[in-house]
């Protein structure tokens, strides 16, 4: 039931507005990730493997969700836009 | 990290990849091209460079980086309590045994690893998973630890065992053999009732922590 109200508030978001969310995650893990190959000591790689990694994956999912609601998108105008035809 | 300890072509291309994506980001961010339209299918292609294919691109180099760094001396001594042994193995010096094999040119900065690693099929994750339980003893029990505390009590879980050693120095070479002392001790070795590592073979391999309880327990005796 959660997951089912996380998505429909996803859904309400605009699709510009998804999409600037996950540059800025995506911003804020690049240098989580990077920091390691300079310092290679535990904390940094840790954090990298999970924190950064975990950001990174975010910022890929919000852009693919984006994606995903566009190609829906263009879809239902394309069916619809059938139906006016067949009309 | 390189041998050298420098940064290898793997965490050029991480930074590189991750600069480029932090490019493709920024822009997208303060120039805030448009979603949809023909510019749009161009701005979506950008934002795959930017956040997949470059972060992803930067994120698995960073990961072969880091996991090859997770062998090397200096990533074992980033935690102080490892701090003495990390020095030892760096003290030219020191005719300890892991400081002996640290001036092994062909893995010397990865001396830790390369004596402490588990062998076998899955060596590699079982060592990586036993390496993932000492952050979480650091954290909950060593991390405020004074030093001299430390080499006092802290010790190898289970003893190094001798195939460790023996995945590098056979025990069936004529030259291992014609030392008396392993020809006698042969059956002990391989079963590991006799450790190489004993002060009356070759020696601890970190004997400045072999002046904490060991000593006491002696005492006790």
């Amino acid at each position: 039931m959660k997951i089912a109200e996380a998505w429909a508030r996803v859904k309400a978001v605009r699709t510009e507005t998804l999409v600037r969310a996950a540059c800025v995650l995506g911003l804020v893990a690049l240098p989580f990730m990077v920091t390691s190959v300079f310092v290679p000591t535990v904390w940094p790689v840790l954090v990298a493997l999970s924190f950064g990694q975990a950001l990174g994956t975010l910022s890929f999912a919000l852009y693919l969700v984006a994606i995903a609601r566009d190609l829906q998108l263009a879809r239902r105008l394309r069916s619809r836009d059938a139906k006016d035809d067949a009309r | 990290m390189s041998a050298e300890g420098g940064i290898d072509w793997i965490g050029w291309l991480s930074a590189a990849s991750a600069v480029a994506a932090a490019g493709v980001l920024g822009m997208h961010l303060v120039r805030r091209p448009p979603l949809s339209g023909e510019r749009g299918r161009n701005t979506k292609l950008w934002l795959l460079l930017g956040l997949g294919v470059f972060p992803i691109t930067s994120a698995g180099t960073a990961n072969v980086a880091g996991f090859a760094a997770t062998q090397s001396r200096t990533f074992c001594g980033s935690c102080h309590v490892m701090e003495p042994h990390a020095e030892d193995s760096n003290d030219p010096r020191s005719q300890s045994l892991a400081a002996i094999h640290a001036r092994n040119t062909s893995f010397g900065k990865d001396n830790c690893y390369a004596c402490h690693k588990d062998y076998g099929m899955y060596g590699y994750v079982l060592t990586k998973a036993g390496g993932m339980r000492h952050v979480y003893l650091y954290l909950t029990e060593y991390h405020d630890m004074p030093l001299e505390e430390s080499k006092h009590d802290i010790r190898i879980l289970r003893p190094l065992p001798n195939a460790n050693c023996m995945a590098c120095h056979t025990t069936t070479a004529p030259r291992w053999l014609s030392i008396g002392d392993h020809a006698s001790s042969l059956e002990a070795v391989r079963s590991g009732t006799v450790s190489c590592a004993s002060a009356g073979c070759h020696g601890y391999a970190h004997p400045m922590t072999k002046l904490g309880k060991e000593l006491d327990a002696g005492a006790a005796h």
